[in-house]
């Protein structure tokens, strides 16, 4: 089952559809005042015009303020032709001369500012049931006795207003609406071309032998390289590992063949043969199962490693106490090697896998056995603690291991050039174990003749 | 926008709901009262109001005649003093018919009827021309005695001039001064004609006749009293001219004026679902074409042909047609000082 993401095309329509509608709104507001101005500014005039025809006529006659209504006054805002208009003129005692007596005046906040002759000050109020855009144009009149302004006052409803506003929102968003509509639409479609190339990469790997672990040759964009250069890079590790279990296999059975062949040999010698030969040919076949034996536990003990450090239940567990087990298993009874281990540590605390770290310690014991065993064997387990860091060595005095093969030591079934009999898997389990541990562990020689296996693990606390 | 997209689908389907045709099936079950003021001869109407029963016999029509400024300042007393009024005002008064859509006493009319009309006979889906009538001379030939027959305005002035003696009395038209509709058409004769005060002057001279209706003037001509009735309503007219040889009508060379009848639904129309129904089929076809064949008045949709549909066309004898438009700029001469000034050129007392 493969874990799914949301669909890259989701993503990008998504994201281009959210940013779209967050820039929509933004333009729709933004739009609207500015068309609400332009159709304010555009049909003022129109206001403007109609008020100052009226002022034109105002004369007085008789003492009296007279005005005569022009016609063309209120045809003209006709330009509007669903808006209802109201008007007023109102004389310097503040009676109305004629129009509509009762319209809104404007606001006090801007009473007082009266400019002569200019096109007059706008201003929104309700009226009868609507809101009215009305212009209020003063005259100054001068005559014996009368002094004063004369103020006209048209209005008119905001109908053909917000009808031009709203055409002017419309006229400026359409087109941008039909072109991000247009965008989603294109990636909708475009995201298949521009994913065509990992089709194909899919293709060319479904359609490989499983035994084809060679390098990714389809051509693909440069967005694509890094996963390209990732599954290459896997396929190479994937390709050394296969080698490397070949040669495991290889070794392991060229391992198992060599005793068995041994086996065989001593058996068939035996047959026919007298007391003495036949007891020296069991004696052989015993070595010779002994060390079979002990190469399977040891494939055993690999595998339990690897898939103990693969599942890595780690638990709190005491290493001194660990060492004196795997001690007791390691070193048989009846033997009469002498195999000791000395530490100044009463406990030793470790998080870890108890089971892994025995088998560390017995594969080392073994190992020491098996490579010094002689004359002169001598098998030395110190552990020590420093700086929050454990410190195990386990000594021996066989041949040891020159440096220049001490790397290639840890590899498996690598067998130096000393000729020593040997399954060459110990330090390989060892090394695997330590590390799943975040410890280390390294070679040495040991003076006066030996070698030195140096595990350093860090403590509880680390 | 979307939410405007439904709204105009939902009014798209209202229009639709509103057609004659669907309203008849749905709607014919209506009943209730409708109260109609209106300024038109109960008997010119008569029929269109007798159809309407026809397609809705369950509404039950209150039809009030009133003169036009009464009309006007009945239902604004009664608007004042918030008493039951009108379901629908329909008036000839175009201006105070206008002035009451202005001051905000209409209710809106939206349907695909309204729509068709021309656009000079409807002003904000509030007020609606349902008539289509000219302002004509009418002539008794008779008494003209062998003169020829003024066909304009300015033929009318001159023969005036020529024989002052002779037209002593002889004129009449609406009374500008008592008849709304009479200061109405003097109104729009001012704003359209550039020598309407020596019209006016010539009027005066001869002693003009006024009435308060059409009818009186028309009366007059037939009886031979008058002999020219001067802007009077073509639909009245023509009945005139169907029963009487010698009577002629004269559409006016310089330009004749077309008034509309107007009609508003009053913002608080007690019975505004029958207004809306019977508004409705008196602007629909079946409604006009009534209002064509059977009344006197004549259509003002453009889809059916009426007596005036020709009219346009020959216009070395008829001269222009000029409809009086339904808009805001009828308020200007309802202004009490402009009233004033007209009247005063009217009866010649500030010249």
């Amino acid at each position: 089952m493969i874990a799914q993401t949301t669909s890259l095309r989701l993503r990008l329509v998504g994201t281009l559809g959210a940013f779209f509608l967050v820039s929509m709104v933004a333009l729709y507001f933004a739009a609207l005042a500015y068309a609400r101005l332009a159709a304010d500014k555009s049909y003022d005039r129109l206001l403007s015009g109609s008020a100052l025809s009226i002022a034109e006529t105002i004369s007085i006659t008789d003492g009296q303020v007279a005005v005569d209504i022009p016609f063309a006054s209120l045809d003209m805002l006709s330009a509007a032709p669903d808006d209802r208009v109201f008007y007023r003129v109102v004389g310097p005692d503040q009676r109305t001369i004629t129009g509509y007596s009762d319209l809104p005046k404007l606001p006090a906040t801007r009473r007082g500012s009266v400019d002569v002759g200019n096109a007059g000050q706008f201003f929104d109020a309700p009226y009868r049931g609507e809101q009215v855009r009305f212009v209020s144009l003063g005259r100054l009149i001068a005559q014996p006795g009368m002094k004063g302004f004369v103020f006209v006052q048209v209005g008119q409803t905001r109908r053909a207003r917000d009808g031009l506003a709203r055409e002017l929102v419309f006229g400026s968003l359409a087109p941008i609406l039909l072109l991000g509509i247009f965008a989603v639409a294109i990636i909708w479609i475009g995201i298949d071309r521009a994913l065509r190339p990992l089709g194909r990469l899919g293709a060319e790997l479904a359609e490989r032998q499983p035994q084809d672990l060679n390098p990714v040759e389809t051509a693909v964009p440069l967005e694509v390289v890094p996963v390209v250069q990732a599954i290459n890079g896997f396929m190479r590790r994937l390709r050394e590992n296969v080698a490397a279990l070949r040669t495991f296999i290889a070794d392991a059975a060229h391992q198992i063949r060599t005793p068995l062949a041994a086996i065989q040999a001593q058996a068939q010698l035996a047959e026919g043969g007298d007391v003495e030969e036949v007891r020296a040919s069991l004696a052989a076949v015993s070595r010779n199962a002994a060390k079979l034996t002990r190469l399977v536990n040891q494939m055993l003990s690999d595998a339990t490693i690897q898939h103990r450090s693969e599942v890595r239940v780690f638990k709190e567990f005491d290493l001194v106490a660990t060492i004196r087990q795997s001690l007791r298993e390691a070193v048989p009874l009846t033997d009469d090697s002498d195999v000791r281990f000395t530490t100044s540590l009463r406990t030793a605390p470790l998080i870890g896998d108890r089971l892994m770290m025995g088998e560390v310690v017995k594969n080392l014991i073994q190992n020491a056995l098996t490579h010094g065993r002689g004359d002169h064997s001598e098998v030395l387990i110190e552990l020590t603690e420093a700086n929050g860091e454990y410190r195990l060595a386990v000594m021996d005095r066989g041949p040891g291991i020159p440096p220049s093969d001490r790397d290639q030591a840890f590899e498996r079934f690598a067998r130096g050039n000393s000729g020593q009999p040997g399954a060459g898997l110990g330090l390989a389990i060892v090394r695997q174990a330590v590390e799943s541990h975040n410890g280390d562990v390294n070679l040495e020689g040991r003076p006066g003749g030996g070698l030195v296996v140096v595990i350093t693990l860090p403590g509880k606390g680390a | 926008m979307l939410r405007r997209a439904c709204l105009g689908l939902l009014l798209a389907v209202s229009l639709l709901g509103c057609e004659p045709t669907t309203s008849e099936e749905s709607l014919s079950g209506a009943t209730g009262q409708l109260v109609i003021y209106s300024t038109t001869d109960e008997a010119a109407f008569e029929p269109v109001v007798a159809d309407f029963s026809k397609a809705y016999p369950g509404v039950r029509i209150a039809y009030v005649e009133l003169q036009a400024f009464e009309l006007d300042r009945r239902f604004r007393d009664e608007m004042a003093s918030a008493k039951p009024s009108a379901d629908l005002l329909l008036s000839s008064a175009m201006d105070l018919q206008i002035k009451l859509a202005n001051d905000g006493y209409a209710k809106p009319h939206i349907s695909a009827s309204a729509k068709s009309l021309p656009s000079w006979a409807r002003w904000r889906d509030e007020a609606f021309g349902f008539s289509f009538e000219p302002l004509v001379m009418v002539i008794n030939r008779k008494e003209l005695a062998g003169r020829p027959i003024p066909r304009s305005r300015q033929q009318l002035v001159a023969t005036i001039r020529s024989e002052p003696d002779f037209w002593q009395n002889r004129i009449g038209t609406y009374d500008p001064s008592q008849s709304s509709v009479g200061y109405f058409v003097m109104s729009q004769d001012a704003r359209h004609s550039s020598d309407f005060a020596s019209m006016a002057e010539a009027f005066r001279d001869v002693g003009i006749v006024t009435a308060q209706t059409s009818s009186a003037i028309l009366d007059q001509v037939e009886s031979g009293r008058l002999i020219v009735g001067y802007n009077i309503l073509g639909s009245y007219a023509r009945t005139r001219e169907a029963r009487d040889p010698n009577i002629e009508i004269v559409y006016p060379g310089e330009y004749t004026l077309a008034v509309t009848r107007t009609a508003i639904i009053p913002a608080n129309a007690a019975h505004s679902k029958a207004a809306h129904l019977f508004l409705e089929y008196l602007l629909s076809i079946r409604g006009q074409r009534i209002l064509t064949s059977r009344s006197s008045l004549s259509s003002v949709r453009p889809e059916i042909e009426n007596q005036y549909s020709h009219l346009g066309i020959a216009e070395s004898t008829v001269g222009p047609l000029k409809p009086i438009s339904l808009s805001p700029g009828l308020l200007v001469y309802l202004d009490a000082a402009k009233r004033k000034k007209l009247m005063e050129t009217w009866s010649g007392s500030q010249n």
